[in-house]
Protein backbone atom coordinates (compact mmCIF):
# COMPACT_ATOMS: atom_id res chain seq x y z
CA UNK A 1 0.00 0.00 0.00
CA UNK A 2 2.75 1.96 0.82
CA UNK A 3 4.11 2.12 -2.98
CA UNK A 4 0.81 2.97 -4.33
CA UNK A 5 -1.35 5.59 -1.68
CA UNK A 6 0.23 7.15 1.30
CA UNK A 7 -1.68 10.27 2.56
CA UNK A 8 1.30 12.11 4.01
CA UNK A 9 3.05 11.92 0.35
CA UNK A 10 0.48 12.58 -1.55
CA UNK A 11 -0.46 15.88 0.81
CA UNK A 12 3.62 16.69 0.17
CA UNK A 13 2.67 16.15 -3.49
CA UNK A 14 0.16 18.32 -3.99
CA UNK A 15 2.04 21.04 -2.20
CA UNK A 16 5.09 20.89 -4.22
CA UNK A 17 2.90 20.65 -7.57
CA UNK A 18 0.69 23.99 -6.62
CA UNK A 19 3.71 26.02 -5.25
CA UNK A 20 6.34 24.42 -7.66
CA UNK A 21 4.77 26.47 -10.78
CA UNK A 22 2.66 28.76 -8.75
CA UNK A 23 2.28 30.95 -12.23
CA UNK A 24 1.06 28.11 -13.92
CA UNK A 25 -0.86 26.56 -11.19
CA UNK A 26 -2.58 29.91 -9.21
CA UNK A 27 -1.85 32.35 -11.58
CA UNK A 28 -3.23 30.52 -14.63
CA UNK A 29 -6.67 29.37 -13.24
CA UNK A 30 -6.86 33.67 -11.42
CA UNK A 31 -5.82 34.71 -14.88
CA UNK A 32 -8.69 33.07 -16.64
CA UNK A 33 -11.38 33.52 -13.70
CA UNK A 34 -9.97 37.44 -14.57
CA UNK A 35 -10.41 37.66 -17.71
CA UNK A 36 -14.09 35.95 -18.00
CA UNK A 37 -15.02 38.39 -15.21
CA UNK A 38 -13.93 41.48 -17.74
CA UNK A 39 -15.78 39.46 -20.68
CA UNK A 40 -18.82 39.13 -18.31
CA UNK A 41 -18.85 42.79 -16.87
CA UNK A 42 -18.01 44.22 -20.41
CA UNK A 43 -20.48 42.48 -22.65
CA UNK A 44 -23.63 41.47 -20.14
CA UNK A 45 -25.37 45.24 -20.63
CA UNK A 46 -27.33 44.78 -23.93
CA UNK A 47 -30.06 42.63 -22.21
CA UNK A 48 -31.40 40.42 -25.07
CA UNK A 49 -27.71 39.09 -24.94
CA UNK A 50 -27.43 38.32 -21.46
CA UNK A 51 -28.20 34.98 -21.88
CA UNK A 52 -25.22 34.49 -24.61
CA UNK A 53 -22.99 36.30 -22.87
CA UNK A 54 -23.56 33.82 -19.81
CA UNK A 55 -23.29 30.75 -22.31
CA UNK A 56 -19.82 32.01 -23.60
CA UNK A 57 -18.28 32.48 -20.42
CA UNK A 58 -19.58 29.52 -18.81
CA UNK A 59 -18.13 27.25 -22.20
CA UNK A 60 -15.16 29.12 -22.01
CA UNK A 61 -14.08 29.51 -18.48
CA UNK A 62 -15.16 25.69 -17.77
CA UNK A 63 -13.58 23.92 -20.81
CA UNK A 64 -11.15 26.54 -22.00
CA UNK A 65 -9.95 27.16 -18.49
CA UNK A 66 -9.68 23.53 -17.72
CA UNK A 67 -8.21 22.01 -20.30
CA UNK A 68 -5.32 24.64 -20.93
CA UNK A 69 -4.24 24.29 -16.68
CA UNK A 70 -4.85 20.38 -17.73
CA UNK A 71 -2.34 21.14 -20.21
CA UNK A 72 0.17 22.07 -17.51
CA UNK A 73 -0.23 20.14 -14.86
CA UNK A 74 2.15 16.85 -16.39
CA UNK A 75 3.90 20.04 -18.31
CA UNK A 76 7.51 18.96 -17.11
CA UNK A 77 8.74 16.78 -20.11
CA UNK A 78 9.49 19.98 -22.15
CA UNK A 79 13.07 19.82 -20.68
CA UNK A 80 15.29 16.59 -19.87
CA UNK A 81 16.13 17.76 -15.77
CA UNK A 82 12.71 18.71 -15.28
CA UNK A 83 11.17 15.65 -16.59
CA UNK A 84 13.99 13.57 -14.80
CA UNK A 85 12.93 15.19 -11.84
CA UNK A 86 9.55 14.66 -11.69
CA UNK A 87 9.54 11.13 -12.84
CA UNK A 88 12.24 9.77 -10.17
CA UNK A 89 10.66 12.08 -7.28
CA UNK A 90 9.46 9.32 -4.62
CA UNK A 91 5.39 9.41 -5.03
CA UNK A 92 3.89 6.59 -6.95
CA UNK A 93 2.37 7.01 -10.27
CA UNK A 94 -0.83 6.74 -9.08
CA UNK A 95 -0.17 9.88 -6.61
CA UNK A 96 0.80 11.70 -9.34
CA UNK A 97 -1.48 10.80 -11.30
CA UNK A 98 -4.43 11.94 -9.07
CA UNK A 99 -2.43 14.87 -8.06
CA UNK A 100 -3.22 16.30 -11.27
CA UNK A 101 -6.92 15.00 -11.76
CA UNK A 102 -7.66 16.57 -8.67
CA UNK A 103 -6.19 19.57 -9.32
CA UNK A 104 -7.71 19.82 -12.99
CA UNK A 105 -10.74 17.81 -12.54
CA UNK A 106 -11.99 18.82 -9.04
CA UNK A 107 -10.12 22.21 -7.34
CA UNK A 108 -10.51 24.09 -10.60
CA UNK A 109 -14.18 22.90 -11.73
CA UNK A 110 -15.00 23.12 -8.31
CA UNK A 111 -13.67 26.84 -7.88
CA UNK A 112 -15.20 27.67 -11.00
CA UNK A 113 -18.43 27.07 -10.58
CA UNK A 114 -18.18 28.87 -7.33
CA UNK A 115 -17.05 32.10 -8.80
CA UNK A 116 -19.14 31.84 -12.20
CA UNK A 117 -22.46 31.28 -9.74
CA UNK A 118 -21.15 34.49 -7.39
CA UNK A 119 -20.47 36.32 -10.33
CA UNK A 120 -23.38 36.05 -12.58
CA UNK A 121 -25.97 35.81 -9.11
CA UNK A 122 -24.41 39.09 -8.41
CA UNK A 123 -24.75 40.91 -11.77
CA UNK A 124 -28.48 39.64 -12.10
CA UNK A 125 -29.26 40.47 -8.96
CA UNK A 126 -27.53 44.12 -9.64
CA UNK A 127 -30.01 44.12 -12.76
CA UNK A 128 -32.63 43.14 -10.76
CA UNK A 129 -32.32 45.40 -8.20
CA UNK A 130 -31.72 48.57 -10.64
CA UNK A 131 -34.96 47.75 -12.82
CA UNK A 132 -37.56 50.19 -12.35
CA UNK A 133 -40.52 48.53 -10.70
CA UNK A 134 -42.68 51.46 -12.17
CA UNK A 135 -42.50 50.21 -15.79
CA UNK A 136 -45.09 48.82 -17.54
CA UNK A 137 -42.82 46.46 -19.06
CA UNK A 138 -40.93 45.54 -15.31
CA UNK A 139 -42.39 41.75 -14.87
CA UNK A 140 -40.87 40.82 -18.67
CA UNK A 141 -37.74 42.44 -18.37
CA UNK A 142 -37.31 40.85 -14.88
CA UNK A 143 -37.98 37.50 -16.17
CA UNK A 144 -35.59 38.30 -19.61
CA UNK A 145 -32.25 38.16 -17.22
CA UNK A 146 -31.99 34.80 -14.99
CA UNK A 147 -29.66 33.22 -13.02
CA UNK A 148 -27.41 30.72 -15.32
CA UNK A 149 -28.61 27.26 -14.56
CA UNK A 150 -26.10 24.91 -14.41
CA UNK A 151 -28.62 21.72 -14.62
CA UNK A 152 -29.23 23.23 -18.11
CA UNK A 153 -28.77 21.24 -21.30
CA UNK A 154 -25.70 24.14 -22.20
CA UNK A 155 -24.20 23.41 -18.88
CA UNK A 156 -24.08 19.50 -19.05
CA UNK A 157 -22.71 20.49 -22.86
CA UNK A 158 -20.06 22.31 -21.35
CA UNK A 159 -19.10 19.67 -18.60
CA UNK A 160 -18.91 17.01 -21.14
CA UNK A 161 -16.66 18.75 -23.65
CA UNK A 162 -14.47 20.27 -20.46
CA UNK A 163 -14.29 16.54 -19.59
CA UNK A 164 -13.41 15.71 -23.16
CA UNK A 165 -10.75 18.01 -23.69
CA UNK A 166 -9.27 18.54 -20.51
CA UNK A 167 -8.45 14.28 -20.71
CA UNK A 168 -6.99 15.33 -24.06
CA UNK A 169 -5.00 17.49 -22.72
CA UNK A 170 -3.14 15.05 -19.58
CA UNK A 171 -2.90 12.23 -22.30
CA UNK A 172 -1.40 14.68 -24.96
CA UNK A 173 0.66 16.37 -22.08
CA UNK A 174 1.91 12.63 -21.76
CA UNK A 175 3.02 11.80 -25.12
CA UNK A 176 4.03 15.33 -27.13
CA UNK A 177 7.27 16.37 -24.42
CA UNK A 178 7.09 19.63 -26.13
CA UNK A 179 4.21 22.74 -26.70
CA UNK A 180 1.97 19.95 -26.10
CA UNK A 181 -1.16 22.29 -25.83
CA UNK A 182 -0.51 23.11 -29.52
CA UNK A 183 0.07 19.61 -30.93
CA UNK A 184 -3.01 18.25 -29.13
CA UNK A 185 -5.35 21.06 -30.48
CA UNK A 186 -3.63 20.16 -33.92
CA UNK A 187 -4.65 16.36 -33.56
CA UNK A 188 -8.32 16.90 -32.20
CA UNK A 189 -8.20 20.21 -35.30
CA UNK A 190 -7.50 16.93 -37.40
CA UNK A 191 -9.73 14.46 -36.04
CA UNK A 192 -12.56 16.05 -36.31
CA UNK A 193 -11.47 17.04 -40.07
CA UNK A 194 -11.76 13.40 -40.83
CA UNK A 195 -14.97 12.55 -38.79
CA UNK A 196 -16.34 15.09 -40.83
CA UNK A 197 -15.35 14.41 -44.22
CA UNK A 198 -15.36 10.29 -43.57
CA UNK A 199 -19.43 11.28 -42.82
CA UNK A 200 -20.05 13.95 -45.37
CA UNK A 201 -18.72 10.76 -48.03
CA UNK A 202 -20.66 8.19 -46.07
CA UNK A 203 -24.13 10.25 -46.20
CA UNK A 204 -23.92 11.99 -49.76
CA UNK A 205 -22.29 7.50 -51.00
CA UNK A 206 -25.97 6.89 -48.52
CA UNK A 207 -28.45 9.82 -49.34
CA UNK A 208 -26.81 12.29 -51.98
CA UNK A 209 -27.89 15.68 -51.81
CA UNK A 210 -26.04 16.25 -48.43
CA UNK A 211 -25.14 20.06 -47.07
CA UNK A 212 -23.78 19.01 -44.12
CA UNK A 213 -22.47 15.60 -41.71
CA UNK A 214 -21.46 16.91 -38.48
CA UNK A 215 -20.45 13.78 -36.71
CA UNK A 216 -22.73 12.07 -35.11
CA UNK A 217 -25.81 12.75 -34.49
CA UNK A 218 -27.55 14.04 -37.71
CA UNK A 219 -27.01 15.28 -41.16
CA UNK A 220 -28.38 18.26 -43.09
CA UNK A 221 -29.67 17.69 -46.56
CA UNK A 222 -31.09 19.54 -49.38
CA UNK A 223 -34.80 19.24 -50.11
CA UNK A 224 -35.76 20.33 -54.07
CA UNK A 225 -38.97 20.82 -56.02
CA UNK A 226 -38.38 20.72 -59.61
CA UNK A 227 -41.00 21.76 -61.58
CA UNK A 228 -42.39 20.34 -65.05
CA UNK A 229 -38.94 21.92 -67.05
CA UNK A 230 -36.28 20.59 -64.50
CA UNK A 231 -36.30 23.90 -62.75
CA UNK A 232 -35.42 23.89 -59.08
CA UNK A 233 -38.62 25.79 -57.91
CA UNK A 234 -37.94 25.81 -54.61
CA UNK A 235 -35.23 24.57 -51.84
CA UNK A 236 -34.88 24.19 -48.30
CA UNK A 237 -32.96 22.09 -46.25
CA UNK A 238 -34.28 19.52 -43.82
CA UNK A 239 -32.41 17.39 -41.09
CA UNK A 240 -31.87 13.57 -40.66
CA UNK A 241 -31.06 12.59 -37.31
CA UNK A 242 -29.62 9.26 -35.97
CA UNK A 243 -32.48 6.78 -34.36
CA UNK A 244 -32.63 7.89 -30.34
CA UNK A 245 -31.66 4.86 -29.86
CA UNK A 246 -28.31 5.45 -31.64
CA UNK A 247 -27.94 8.78 -30.38
CA UNK A 248 -28.37 7.43 -26.80
CA UNK A 249 -25.24 4.91 -27.51
CA UNK A 250 -23.45 8.20 -28.76
CA UNK A 251 -25.01 10.25 -26.21
CA UNK A 252 -23.31 7.60 -23.68
CA UNK A 253 -19.95 7.25 -25.47
CA UNK A 254 -18.90 11.20 -25.16
CA UNK A 255 -20.68 12.25 -22.10
CA UNK A 256 -19.01 9.05 -19.90
CA UNK A 257 -16.81 6.46 -21.45
CA UNK A 258 -14.28 8.52 -24.03
CA UNK A 259 -13.38 10.96 -21.00
CA UNK A 260 -13.45 7.91 -18.47
CA UNK A 261 -11.43 6.38 -21.10
CA UNK A 262 -8.92 9.49 -21.61
CA UNK A 263 -8.45 10.18 -18.17
CA UNK A 264 -7.31 6.39 -17.49
CA UNK A 265 -5.13 6.61 -20.46
CA UNK A 266 -3.48 9.48 -18.76
CA UNK A 267 -2.63 7.25 -15.82
CA UNK A 268 -1.71 4.52 -17.78
CA UNK A 269 0.83 6.50 -19.76
CA UNK A 270 2.47 7.80 -16.79
CA UNK A 271 3.51 4.19 -15.37
CA UNK A 272 4.80 3.37 -18.46
CA UNK A 273 6.40 6.84 -20.14
CA UNK A 274 10.06 6.62 -20.83
CA UNK A 275 12.15 10.00 -20.63
CA UNK B 1 24.14 -3.16 -4.73
CA UNK B 2 23.08 -3.14 -8.49
CA UNK B 3 22.96 -6.08 -10.52
CA UNK B 4 22.78 -6.55 -14.39
CA UNK B 5 21.77 -9.76 -16.18
CA UNK B 6 21.56 -9.71 -19.76
CA UNK B 7 20.62 -6.46 -20.29
CA UNK B 8 19.72 -5.13 -24.02
CA UNK B 9 18.83 -1.50 -24.76
CA UNK B 10 18.17 0.11 -27.65
CA UNK B 11 16.20 3.38 -29.01
CA UNK B 12 15.13 1.87 -31.99
CA UNK B 13 14.06 -2.05 -32.97
CA UNK B 14 16.97 -4.06 -33.96
CA UNK B 15 19.14 -1.03 -33.58
CA UNK B 16 20.63 -2.29 -29.39
CA UNK B 17 23.13 0.39 -27.82
CA UNK B 18 23.72 -2.42 -24.86
CA UNK B 19 23.09 -6.70 -25.61
CA UNK B 20 23.17 -9.10 -23.00
CA UNK B 21 25.18 -6.94 -20.73
CA UNK B 22 25.57 -8.42 -17.31
CA UNK B 23 27.12 -6.21 -14.42
CA UNK B 24 27.63 -6.17 -10.55
CA UNK B 25 28.41 -3.28 -8.72
CA UNK B 26 28.74 -3.81 -4.76
CA UNK B 27 28.16 -0.76 -2.22
CA UNK B 28 30.48 0.84 -0.49
CA UNK B 29 32.56 2.20 -4.15
CA UNK B 30 32.75 5.06 -5.98
CA UNK B 31 32.22 3.82 -9.40
CA UNK B 32 33.26 5.63 -12.23
CA UNK B 33 31.32 5.05 -15.73
CA UNK B 34 33.60 6.25 -18.43
CA UNK B 35 33.19 6.32 -22.19
CA UNK B 36 33.30 8.26 -25.54
CA UNK B 37 30.72 10.57 -26.14
CA UNK B 38 27.64 9.19 -27.32
CA UNK B 39 28.97 5.30 -25.66
CA UNK B 40 25.79 5.05 -23.74
CA UNK B 41 26.63 6.45 -20.53
CA UNK B 42 23.15 8.52 -19.41
CA UNK B 43 20.97 6.09 -21.29
CA UNK B 44 23.25 3.35 -18.55
CA UNK B 45 22.03 6.06 -15.83
CA UNK B 46 18.59 6.14 -17.19
CA UNK B 47 17.77 2.11 -17.01
CA UNK B 48 19.06 2.37 -13.59
CA UNK B 49 16.81 5.07 -12.22
CA UNK B 50 13.75 3.41 -14.31
CA UNK B 51 13.71 6.29 -16.91
CA UNK B 52 14.32 4.21 -19.80
CA UNK B 53 12.87 0.22 -19.32
CA UNK B 54 15.41 -2.46 -20.66
CA UNK B 55 14.07 -4.29 -23.90
CA UNK B 56 15.69 -7.78 -22.61
CA UNK B 57 17.29 -8.91 -19.28
CA UNK B 58 16.61 -7.37 -15.88
CA UNK B 59 18.12 -5.04 -13.64
CA UNK B 60 17.93 -5.46 -9.97
CA UNK B 61 18.93 -2.44 -7.42
CA UNK B 62 18.92 -3.43 -3.53
CA UNK B 63 15.83 -5.69 -4.91
CA UNK B 64 14.27 -3.03 -6.33
CA UNK B 65 13.34 -3.36 -10.23
CA UNK B 66 13.77 0.66 -11.33
CA UNK B 67 11.41 0.45 -14.17
CA UNK B 68 8.24 0.32 -11.73
CA UNK B 69 9.73 3.58 -9.82
CA UNK B 70 8.16 2.98 -6.55
CA UNK B 71 8.48 5.22 -4.23
CA UNK B 72 10.44 2.80 -1.62
CA UNK B 73 12.80 2.45 -4.53
CA UNK B 74 13.34 5.52 -5.27
CA UNK B 75 13.92 6.78 -1.86
CA UNK B 76 16.58 5.31 -2.14
CA UNK B 77 18.17 6.62 -4.72
CA UNK B 78 19.00 9.97 -6.51
CA UNK B 79 19.79 11.31 -10.16
CA UNK B 80 21.51 14.09 -11.19
CA UNK B 81 21.15 14.69 -14.67
CA UNK B 82 23.35 16.27 -17.25
CA UNK B 83 21.82 19.29 -17.87
CA UNK B 84 19.89 20.49 -14.62
CA UNK B 85 16.93 23.35 -14.40
CA UNK B 86 15.82 24.32 -10.99
CA UNK B 87 12.51 25.77 -10.50
CA UNK B 88 11.62 29.47 -9.73
CA UNK B 89 11.99 29.10 -6.26
CA UNK B 90 14.53 30.20 -3.20
CA UNK B 91 16.63 27.47 -1.45
CA UNK B 92 14.41 27.36 1.46
CA UNK B 93 10.95 27.10 -0.48
CA UNK B 94 12.86 24.57 -2.54
CA UNK B 95 13.82 22.75 0.28
CA UNK B 96 10.63 22.84 2.04
CA UNK B 97 9.15 21.55 -1.04
CA UNK B 98 11.22 18.31 -2.06
CA UNK B 99 13.75 17.33 0.75
CA UNK B 100 10.24 15.39 2.84
CA UNK B 101 9.80 13.19 -0.14
CA UNK B 102 13.42 11.87 1.27
CA UNK B 103 13.58 10.86 4.46
CA UNK B 104 17.01 10.82 5.54
CA UNK B 105 17.35 14.13 4.24
CA UNK B 106 20.05 16.04 6.38
CA UNK B 107 19.55 19.86 6.44
CA UNK B 108 22.32 20.89 8.27
CA UNK B 109 24.74 19.18 5.58
CA UNK B 110 22.80 20.42 2.55
CA UNK B 111 23.67 23.85 4.02
CA UNK B 112 27.54 23.07 4.70
CA UNK B 113 27.33 21.50 1.10
CA UNK B 114 26.11 24.97 -0.42
CA UNK B 115 29.28 26.83 1.39
CA UNK B 116 31.60 24.30 0.41
CA UNK B 117 30.23 24.76 -2.86
CA UNK B 118 30.08 28.42 -2.61
CA UNK B 119 26.82 28.79 -3.53
CA UNK B 120 24.44 31.77 -2.12
CA UNK B 121 21.40 33.62 -3.18
CA UNK B 122 18.50 34.99 -1.36
CA UNK B 123 16.85 34.99 -4.62
CA UNK B 124 15.04 32.61 -6.93
CA UNK B 125 17.28 29.34 -8.42
CA UNK B 126 16.52 30.51 -11.52
CA UNK B 127 18.52 33.69 -11.28
CA UNK B 128 21.35 31.41 -10.79
CA UNK B 129 24.29 30.42 -13.66
CA UNK B 130 23.76 26.77 -15.12
CA UNK B 131 27.35 25.99 -13.10
CA UNK B 132 25.51 27.31 -9.62
CA UNK B 133 22.44 25.53 -10.38
CA UNK B 134 24.20 22.85 -11.35
CA UNK B 135 25.98 23.15 -8.05
CA UNK B 136 22.98 23.20 -6.08
CA UNK B 137 21.56 20.67 -7.48
CA UNK B 138 24.39 18.31 -6.57
CA UNK B 139 24.52 19.41 -2.88
CA UNK B 140 20.58 19.18 -2.07
CA UNK B 141 21.50 15.13 -4.14
CA UNK B 142 24.31 14.75 -1.46
CA UNK B 143 22.35 15.75 1.17
CA UNK B 144 19.17 13.65 0.18
CA UNK B 145 21.58 10.63 1.74
CA UNK B 146 20.70 8.06 -0.50
CA UNK B 147 21.83 4.46 -1.00
CA UNK B 148 22.90 5.31 -4.37
CA UNK B 149 23.82 8.14 -5.90
CA UNK B 150 24.02 8.58 -9.54
CA UNK B 151 25.91 11.91 -10.76
CA UNK B 152 25.64 12.00 -15.14
CA UNK B 153 29.04 13.86 -16.58
CA UNK B 154 28.47 16.26 -12.98
CA UNK B 155 31.81 18.44 -13.56
CA UNK B 156 30.12 20.16 -16.88
CA UNK B 157 29.75 24.00 -16.04
CA UNK B 158 31.65 24.02 -13.42
CA UNK B 159 34.58 25.76 -12.68
CA UNK B 160 38.21 24.65 -11.63
CA UNK B 161 37.82 25.20 -7.92
CA UNK B 162 35.17 24.32 -7.98
CA UNK B 163 35.46 20.98 -9.40
CA UNK B 164 38.20 20.62 -6.59
CA UNK B 165 35.43 21.09 -3.99
CA UNK B 166 33.15 18.56 -5.73
CA UNK B 167 35.80 16.34 -5.29
CA UNK B 168 36.32 16.75 -1.47
CA UNK B 169 33.06 16.59 -0.56
CA UNK B 170 32.41 13.65 -3.16
CA UNK B 171 34.65 11.83 -0.86
CA UNK B 172 33.46 13.38 2.54
CA UNK B 173 29.97 11.59 1.81
CA UNK B 174 31.02 8.39 0.80
CA UNK B 175 29.56 5.48 3.35
CA UNK B 176 30.43 1.85 3.48
CA UNK B 177 26.87 1.39 2.63
CA UNK B 178 26.39 4.33 -0.47
CA UNK B 179 27.42 3.39 -3.30
CA UNK B 180 27.85 6.91 -6.00
CA UNK B 181 28.24 6.00 -9.56
CA UNK B 182 29.90 8.89 -12.03
CA UNK B 183 29.78 9.18 -15.16
CA UNK B 184 31.94 11.60 -17.13
CA UNK B 185 33.96 12.09 -20.58
CA UNK B 186 35.74 14.34 -18.17
CA UNK B 187 38.11 11.70 -17.09
CA UNK B 188 40.69 13.67 -15.26
CA UNK B 189 38.12 15.12 -13.21
CA UNK B 190 37.85 11.79 -11.55
CA UNK B 191 41.50 11.14 -10.86
CA UNK B 192 42.03 10.36 -7.12
CA UNK B 193 38.22 10.13 -6.03
CA UNK B 194 37.23 7.14 -7.69
CA UNK B 195 37.59 3.43 -6.27
CA UNK B 196 36.40 1.16 -9.09
CA UNK B 197 36.34 2.05 -12.73
CA UNK B 198 33.96 0.55 -15.19
CA UNK B 199 34.64 1.57 -19.15
CA UNK B 200 31.95 1.24 -21.86
CA UNK B 201 32.16 1.32 -25.39
CA UNK B 202 30.33 0.35 -28.48
CA UNK B 203 27.56 -1.19 -26.42
CA UNK B 204 30.26 -3.13 -24.28
CA UNK B 205 31.26 -3.30 -20.72
CA UNK B 206 35.17 -3.49 -21.68
CA UNK B 207 36.62 -3.20 -17.87
CA UNK B 208 34.63 -3.49 -14.84
CA UNK B 209 37.42 -3.29 -11.76
CA UNK B 210 38.97 -1.35 -8.72
CA UNK B 211 41.76 0.99 -9.26
CA UNK B 212 43.87 -1.16 -6.87
CA UNK B 213 43.02 -3.88 -9.64
CA UNK B 214 44.09 -1.77 -11.91
CA UNK B 215 48.02 -0.65 -10.21
CA UNK B 216 48.11 -4.63 -9.79
CA UNK B 217 47.84 -5.72 -13.29
CA UNK B 218 49.13 -2.80 -15.22
CA UNK B 219 51.91 0.23 -15.10
CA UNK B 220 51.83 3.51 -15.46
CA UNK B 221 55.53 4.68 -16.48
CA UNK B 222 57.40 7.25 -18.63
CA UNK B 223 60.24 6.34 -20.47
CA UNK B 224 62.99 8.34 -22.46
CA UNK B 225 63.04 5.69 -25.44
CA UNK B 226 60.16 3.12 -25.94
CA UNK B 227 61.13 -0.43 -23.84
CA UNK B 228 62.72 -3.18 -25.90
CA UNK B 229 59.58 -5.32 -25.84
CA UNK B 230 56.50 -3.17 -27.23
CA UNK B 231 53.89 -6.13 -27.22
CA UNK B 232 53.65 -5.76 -23.05
CA UNK B 233 52.45 -1.95 -24.44
CA UNK B 234 49.61 -1.59 -24.08
CA UNK B 235 49.80 2.35 -25.14
CA UNK B 236 52.10 4.81 -25.46
CA UNK B 237 51.98 8.52 -25.64
CA UNK B 238 54.56 11.15 -26.16
CA UNK B 239 54.76 14.23 -23.06
CA UNK B 240 57.42 16.77 -22.90
CA UNK B 241 58.37 14.34 -20.08
CA UNK B 242 59.29 11.60 -22.69
CA UNK B 243 56.78 8.85 -23.82
CA UNK B 244 53.95 7.73 -21.35
CA UNK B 245 53.01 4.06 -21.27
CA UNK B 246 50.66 1.69 -19.93
CA UNK B 247 52.03 -1.67 -20.25
CA UNK B 248 51.37 -4.95 -18.38
CA UNK B 249 52.39 -4.83 -14.54
CA UNK B 250 55.17 -7.86 -14.72
CA UNK B 251 57.40 -6.80 -11.93
CA UNK B 252 54.46 -5.87 -9.39
CA UNK B 253 55.86 -2.75 -9.59
CA UNK B 254 53.59 0.60 -7.78
CA UNK B 255 52.66 3.40 -10.42
CA UNK B 256 49.54 5.97 -10.07
CA UNK B 257 46.89 5.13 -12.64
CA UNK B 258 46.61 7.76 -15.12
CA UNK B 259 42.42 7.58 -16.29
CA UNK B 260 43.12 8.94 -19.08
CA UNK B 261 45.52 6.92 -20.87
CA UNK B 262 43.91 3.55 -18.72
CA UNK B 263 40.91 4.32 -20.88
CA UNK B 264 42.58 4.65 -24.10
CA UNK B 265 44.80 1.80 -23.55
CA UNK B 266 41.38 -0.24 -22.98
CA UNK B 267 39.33 1.33 -25.69
CA UNK B 268 42.31 0.96 -28.57
CA UNK B 269 43.20 -2.79 -27.20
CA UNK B 270 39.87 -4.43 -25.73
CA UNK B 271 40.98 -7.62 -26.37
CA UNK B 272 43.98 -7.43 -24.79
CA UNK B 273 42.79 -5.20 -22.11
CA UNK B 274 40.22 -8.44 -21.47
CA UNK B 275 42.49 -10.86 -21.53
CA UNK B 276 44.99 -9.16 -18.39
CA UNK B 277 41.87 -8.26 -15.97
CA UNK B 278 40.21 -11.34 -16.75
CA UNK B 279 42.69 -14.09 -15.84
Amino acid sequence: MYDTFYWPRFGRLLKKTLLERPMQMLGLPGAILLIIFLYYAIFHLPMHQWFEIQKVAFLFGLTGGGAILASFVFGYFSTNAQGSSYLTLPASHFEKWLCAILIAGVLYPGIFLIFFRVMDASFVGWFHDHLDGTRPDYKQLYDTVNIFRFDSIIARNSIMYFLNYAGAMLVGSLYFNKVSIIKVVLVIGVLFLSMYFINLLIAKILIGDVENAFPFDSIDIWVRKISAGSRVVHSETRSIDLPSGSVGIFDIIIRYFLPAALWIIAYIRLRDKEF
Amino acid sequence: MIDIRNLSFGYKKGRLLYENLSLSLESGSIYGLLGKNGAGKSTFLKALIGLLFPKGGKISINGFEPRKRTPSFLETIYFIPEEVNVPSLTIKRYLDLFSPFYPLFDENFFYKCLQVLEVKTQDKLSTLSFGQQKKFVIAFGLACNTKVLLLDEPTNGMDIPSKTQFRKLISSVFTKDRMLLISTHQIRDLDNLIDKIIIVDNGEVLLNTSITEVTDRLCFKTFHDLPADPSEILYSEESLEGISVVMRNMDQEDSKVNLEHLFNAVTERPAIAKEIFVN
